[in-house]
């Protein structure tokens, strides 16, 4: 019965407009539209790698093998089943163009690749040929970046390895680039026949080969993949398919999409902030109504239902103006966003996405409007009386309180759930509210200073200052919702801009200082005394560290398959360096158990690092089991290793004892540490006497990776700036709310001998003074959080970045300045004597 | 001669809903004199006012306060004239409610320079003001913010002050005893006082008084 | 003797503000009769408004009793008081307060409403007819003359026929002309409808227009003016 009666009532109290309300639409549309498009774009670009999933990856499903060619009986398999098979081989080199001395040398990687290739999609080429004539012979495409790096054009010569090509074409697109995953150098395609006679996939030397199915329709994948491992798990193969084409680029958008999310919510959180500054204005407003309903007899259900129902119709509205914003947005930038994107993208409503956008505001508007609602409840009829003491509202009572902390927990459930990345979400959660927590706590003591300052001889004389700190510090909340919202947004940007400074200056600054200049790979173990030979008597090398490398898969823990022991950790995704050695290598500790005799001759035995063993589960004295070209090796663990991967040196996860690995072809890695003038000599020498050697420059390396961090950071960045359009919203909102307040106080003023400047001062140090709070607040929390990630997750040092800051601080105050001011003419120009006779 | 209202005439709007609402008012007000202003609503007494405090220009005629002209000077000027030479009391208190009650004593004497805080200290003992220092607008009563609103106006120890019906929202008892109060302070400090009041009673406790109608003296 | 209409014995009201406790009423006890007029008079800050709050169950005493129509008032919660106003007493307050979002005639059917009354708006269309508004029902109290608002009022306290009619300066905010129209037409429907009258008033005239006038003075009745009121 009191529901339709306060539905009835609810009904009438729209009548009243949406004056009031503007701020809360916008907020809540803005947290909601972020989310959906955000989510939208995930989910397009998952539905496009989906869709395509078998032109990135080349075929219908693909079997893997490092260091190797597949065995007979492995292509046996293969072409009983399949349609088609297209073989292809995958390593890296460097591509030489020129004599002595003006050699010019770049890092490519280079697959050769047979008649069938592509199985799927086409290459586009420059000037456009078919691809036979393009690779016919020694012919050869490359990636443009490569073709102007080496300042090339089609027709001209370069060598890979020992032996010569020529460059026919540009490799403007190729099919199946995405499933590939990251590597350090463009592309160079030539056919695999061309590579006989280079040198370059001599036994030992790191290639992959893959192989790529085209199956008949309506293939069972799971079940040809569950044979596949049955028949062939111990051989080192790894399988994946069109289900999931490109996992390690899947995963990382799945994580940028959850990346957003998160900064999404804080913008949501921030329009939470406005939600609750317009309701809880509105229901003061109401004060009078809500009593006199009391007065006749409502009780406090009745009110609180009738003011539920009308707030929860405008929030509706609100989450779906910004839905439609959000999933739309997306949808008609489709171009502009598909330019950009290096991926497949299948644009098109994603209601998956929409619905849980939808959910987080709702769930927002619940937890920050049952606060002002429950109190509205209280408000006592006393207000309607004049001098009435005692205050007119009185407590929300603990149901409030205990469904926003139920909301509050639905909503971070929810979305550490949906996002798929559930430690983080939590983590970012209590970020959030440990903020809000923070600034709310910051207005309160930057009301209490600003009380004391104004009272203080500190002031006098100096009528403007005080004014403003008397109207920080006094009765009307403004404070509050101004270094709540600002606050947030900023201290989103400030940690942002931290975290990003430092990591760039670890990566680029500090790392080079400890980072070799080179990582050489594939030297032949025939190449390796001359190597160390050239290396140890340059002056301008300082330093060189070599060690055997093989690659291979964990395939067994204790003789059950590896996944089901450790799930899905990084060392199980793909092959790992293996290597050996007599003594522990140099930069290691052993920490745990004991290494081997430098004479040890037995059953195979293994260091492990660390780390990984604790997170894997791994004890002292479990068996693992390595595939090394195809063959198992399985090997007790006897210690485990403190790794220290963070210099760029060389670190491997498992060492071996010498003898376990006699007799596998193999090659040496190096690490070089040499001066910049010893590096052009270096590499020229190298080249000339081990053509097939791979010289990777670590500084490009770390440009690469710097450069996406960069990218990351820019596309956090942009969702941090619409939690601060959110709260530059909530901020125009409580200006406006304020507008009446500050009418009627310049009028005062001016009756009271102010003159316009004065008053105009004044404004504009209240809104200079929240805006430095909310920006301190936020420089520290930023920095908080920057500290927190860089110690903990990165355990990297923490640098404040002080430029970052000022800026962080200045933005607030302009921030706050122009939202203030923009509302200050209309004050100034009133007439005193309207204003003042109006006001009761 | 501390006021001087020289035949002033004041209109509002513009045709045809023009209202003329003084036409051509003169008075004197002597330094130490009480003046009650007397009439029916509408009859211009707030207006006439406003123009004595400077808050805004007749259309004709001249206000001069301790001979100089208030219409012939700047915003600036007339400003700076409240803040030195005027005190205003409302019906409505307006008190700024921002500051607490020791703010709001002090604020106009401090803008003009003129802070004494041995007179303050007086003042607000006087208005029973003392235990309230520290309280804000909205947590006193009518006569506590009225009785705050005359201690501003006086603390400045201005030469004038300009009244406009300052007991209209106190109940009788209370304005009564704000009346006394303010009178008190008022012929303490030599000011002269122009009240706009409609209570007969009041006006009869003044030294002269003037009866507005329809926008002249009755 | 009859059963008194409000019976109030020692009654203590303390609120606490924004500046800490602030005690009302100091043990204030009296009766009044079914059908009886009163007039609460006293200065400001006396706490006569208060006084009439407690009588109607809008604000709960702090210490004594308060009995009403058979009701221990003392003893119910919030919402307990609540449904005993709505169908019990009726508030005409100085500013009216009539919803702005609601035309006369839903003003004056929300109480009705409220309790379930399933002929609210007829007998709503009949109260205002009562106070010579029945052309005006659809009309927004914004679209009404200060005098017009009281008489909705009026009939929003009258229209749910409630034995205790609580009056706060009903004619605070009207001129002479419409102050005397709406004494003349409350005193008119309490006694239609047989009620009883408390009015808060600090006009004399008004209070003299009431069968008793109670004094009041520092949250208590104040005696000596009792009894100087009754010497004359």
């Amino acid at each position: 019965m009191s529901l339709r009666q306060s539905a009835r009532l609810a009904g009438r109290e729209l009548r009243g407009g949406l004056r009031g309300f503007y701020v809360f639409l916008v907020c809540l549309a803005l947290g909601v539209a972020a989310i959906a498009a955000v989510g939208t774009v995930r989910e397009s670009v998952e539905q496009g790698m989906r869709g395509q999933g078998a032109v990135l990856l080349g075929g219908d499903a693909e079997l893997r093998f490092t260091y190797r060619f597949a065995s007979d009986e492995e292509r046996d398999w293969m072409r009983r089943n399949a349609d088609a098979v297209s073989e292809i081989v995958d390593f890296r080199s460097m591509a030489v163009v020129g004599a002595q001395p003006d050699e010019e040398r770049a890092l490519t990687q280079v697959k050769g690749v047979d008649d069938a290739w592509p199985l799927y999609g086409q290459p586009v080429l420059d000037p456009p040929m078919s691809l036979a004539d393009a690779l016919a012979g020694n012919g050869a495409v490359m990636d443009r970046v490569l073709v102007d790096r080496l300042g090339l054009r089609p027709g001209d010569t370069f060598r890979l390895g020992t032996a010569e090509y020529e460059l026919r074409a540009i490799l403007a697109v190729e099919p199946d680039s995405a499933g590939s995953g990251f590597s350090l150098g463009p592309r160079t395609i030539v056919r695999t026949a061309a590579l006989d006679g280079s040198g370059l996939l001599a036994p030992g030397t790191l290639y992959e080969s893959r192989y790529r199915l085209k199956l008949p329709e309506g293939s069972d994948l799971a079940a040809l993949e569950a044979q596949a491992e049955a028949l062939f798990r111990d051989t080192g193969l790894r399988w994946r398919d069109s289900r999931n084409a490109a996992p390690g680029l899947s995963r990382f958008v799945e994580r940028m999409g959850a990346f957003l999310v998160l900064v999404g919510l804080a913008g949501l959180a921030v329009g939470g902030v406005g939600v609750s500054a317009a309701v809880r204005s509105y229901l003061d407003g109401k004060t009078a109504v809500i009593a006199t309903l009391k007065t006749l007899g409502a009780t406090r259900r009745v009110i609180f239902l009738t003011y539920f129902l009308q707030i929860g119709a405008l929030a509706v509205l609100g989450i779906a103006a910004g839905v439609v914003l959000g999933g739309t947005l997306p949808l008609l930038l489709a171009p502009l966003i598909a330019a950009k994107l290096p991926l497949p993208v299948d644009f098109a409503l994603q209601p998956g996405a929409l619905a849980e956008a939808a959910l987080y505001g709702l769930l927002t508007a619940l937890i920050f409007t049952l606060w002002p609602l429950s109190r509205a409840q209280g408000v006592r009829a006393a207000a309607l009386y004049r001098d009435a003491a005692g205050g007119v509202r009185g407590r929300p009572g603990l149901g409030a309180l205990a469904a926003i902390a139920l909301s509050a927990l639905a909503l971070v459930v929810i979305a550490a759930q949906l996002s798929g990345v559930a430690y983080l979400t939590y983590w970012a959660a209590a970020g959030i509210v440990g903020a809000l927590v923070i600034l709310w706590i910051a207005s309160f003591l930057v009301r209490r200073l600003a009380r004391r300052a104004a009272r203080s001889a500190a002031v006098r004389g100096h009528p403007a200052l005080r004014l403003a700190l008397g109207a920080v510090a006094g009765p009307g909340g403004e404070a509050a919702s101004v270094v709540l919202s600002l606050g947030l947004g900023l201290s989103v940007l400030a940690a942002v801009g931290q975290i990003d400074t430092n990591l760039r200056a670890a990566i680029s600054g500090e790392l080079p200082e400890v980072a070799p200049s080179y990582f050489m790979v594939d030297i032949q173990p025939d190449q390796l005394a001359g190597f160390l030979d050239r290396t140890g008597s340059d002056p301008g090398i300082s330093r060189v560290d070599t060690a055997p490398m093989l690659r291979g898969v964990i395939t067994r823990i204790n003789g059950k398959p590896a996944r089901e022991v450790a799930g899905n950790h990084w060392v199980l995704r793909g092959d790992r360096g293996v290597t050996y050695a007599a003594a522990p290598p140099p930069n290691t500790r052993v920490t745990q158990g004991d290494w081997w005799p430098a004479d040890y001759t037995g059953e195979p035995l293994m260091s492990f690092a660390e780390e990984e063993a604790l997170e894997m589960g791994l004890k002292l004295g479990d068996r693992v089991t390595v595939n090394i070209l195809g063959r198992d090796i399985t090997a007790r663990i006897t210690s485990f290793r403190e790794v220290d991967f963070s210099t760029a040196g060389i670190g491997f996860v498992m060492v071996l004892d010498p003898a376990a690995l006699q007799g596998a072809p193999h090659t040496h890695i190096a690490t070089v540490y040499a001066d910049a003038a010893a590096e052009a000599p270096l590499l020229r020498d190298l080249a000339r006497a081990y053509p097939n050697l791979t010289a990777i420059r670590v500084r490009d390396a770390v440009d690469r990776v710097a450069g996406i961090l960069g990218g990351m950071a820019s596309a956090i960045t942009y969702g941090a700036l619409a939690s601060l359009v959110a709260g530059f919203f909530v901020l125009i909102g409580a200006a406006a709310a304020g507008l009446k307040a500050r009418v009627f106080e310049a009028s005062v003023l001016k009756v009271l001998g102010a003159e316009r400047l004065l008053i105009l001062r004044s404004f504009a140090l209240r809104a200079v003074i929240l805006g430095a709070a909310a920006g301190l607040v936020a420089v520290l929390a930023g920095g908080l959080a920057g500290w927190a990630v860089m110690r903990f997750v990165m355990e990297a040092d923490f640098h404040f970045e002080p430029l970052s800051a000022a800026l962080i601080v200045g933005g607030g105050i302009a921030a706050t300045l122009l939202a203030g001011l923009a509302f200050a003419w209309p004050a100034l120009a009133g007439r005193p004597a309207q204003v003042l006779r109006g006001r009761e | 001669m501390l006021l001087e209202v020289d035949q002033v005439a004041k209109s509002f709007g513009t045709d045809p809903a023009k209202v003329q609402v003084l036409q051509g008012v003169s008075l004197r007000l002597a330094a130490g004199e009480t003046v009650a202003l007397t009439g029916e609503s509408g009859s211009g007494k707030s207006t006439l006012l406003h123009l004595c405090a400077g808050l805004d220009r007749p259309d004709q005629g001249q206000i001069r306060i301790d001979g100089a002209d208030i219409g012939a000077q700047s915003d600036s000027g007339r400003a700076g004239m409240r803040r030195n030479a005027i005190g205003i009391v409302f019906q409505q208190f307006n008190l700024i409610p921002s500051l607490d009650v020791a703010a709001n004593l002090a604020f106009q004497a401090r803008m003009a320079g003129r802070l004494d805080a041995a007179r303050i200290a007086t003042l607000a003992d006087r208005l029973g003001l003392a235990d309230l220092l520290h309280r804000y607008p909205d947590q006193l009563s009518g006569g506590q913010q009225q009785r705050v609103a005359i201690g501003r106006a006086l603390a400045g120890a201005p030469a004038l002050i300009l009244a406009d019906e300052p007991t209209g929202n106190l109940d009788e008892a209370t304005g009564a005893a704000v009346m006394d109060l303010m009178l008190d302070l008022v012929a303490d400090a030599g000011a002269g006082l122009l009240m706009v009041t409609h209570s007969e009673k009041l006006a009869a406790r003044m030294d002269r008084r003037l009866h507005l109608s329809s926008g002249r003296v009755a | 003797m009859t059963t008194p209409m409000l019976s109030l014995r020692d009654v203590h009201l303390t609120l606490s503000g924004n500046a800490g406790a602030v005690d009302i009423l100091h043990g204030i006890s009296l009766d009044v009769q079914p059908g009886e007029s009163m007039g609460l008079v006293g200065p400001s800050g006396s706490g006569k408004s208060s006084l009439l709050m407690v009588m109607g169950g809008l604000e709960r005493a702090t210490g004594g009793q308060v009995q009403a129509m058979g009701h221990d008032l003392s003893a119910m919660n919030e919402d307990a008081l609540a449904r005993f106003r709505n169908g019990h007493v009726g508030v005409v307050f100085q500013s009216f307060h009539l919803i702005p979002t609601m035309t006369a005639l839903e003003n004056v059917a929300t109480p009705l409403e409220l309790s379930g009354d399933r002929d609210a708006f007829d007998k709503a269309r009949a109260a205002l007819q009562a106070v010579g508004l029945g052309a005006r029902v659809d009309h927004y109290p914004a679209q009404m003359s200060g005098g017009e608002q009281q008489r909705v009022a009026l009939a929003r306290a009258t229209a749910p026929e409630p034995q205790l009619l609580l009056a706060d300066e009903p004619t605070g905010n009207l001129d002479g002309a419409n102050g005397a129209a709406i004494m003349d037409l409350l005193f008119d429907l309490r006694d239609r409808y047989g009620a009883t009258l408390v009015m808060v008033t600090h006009a004399p005239e008004l209070a003299a227009r009431c069968d008793r006038v109670v004094r009041l003075r520092d949250g208590r009745i104040d005696a000596d003016a009792a009894e100087r009121d009754a010497a004359e």
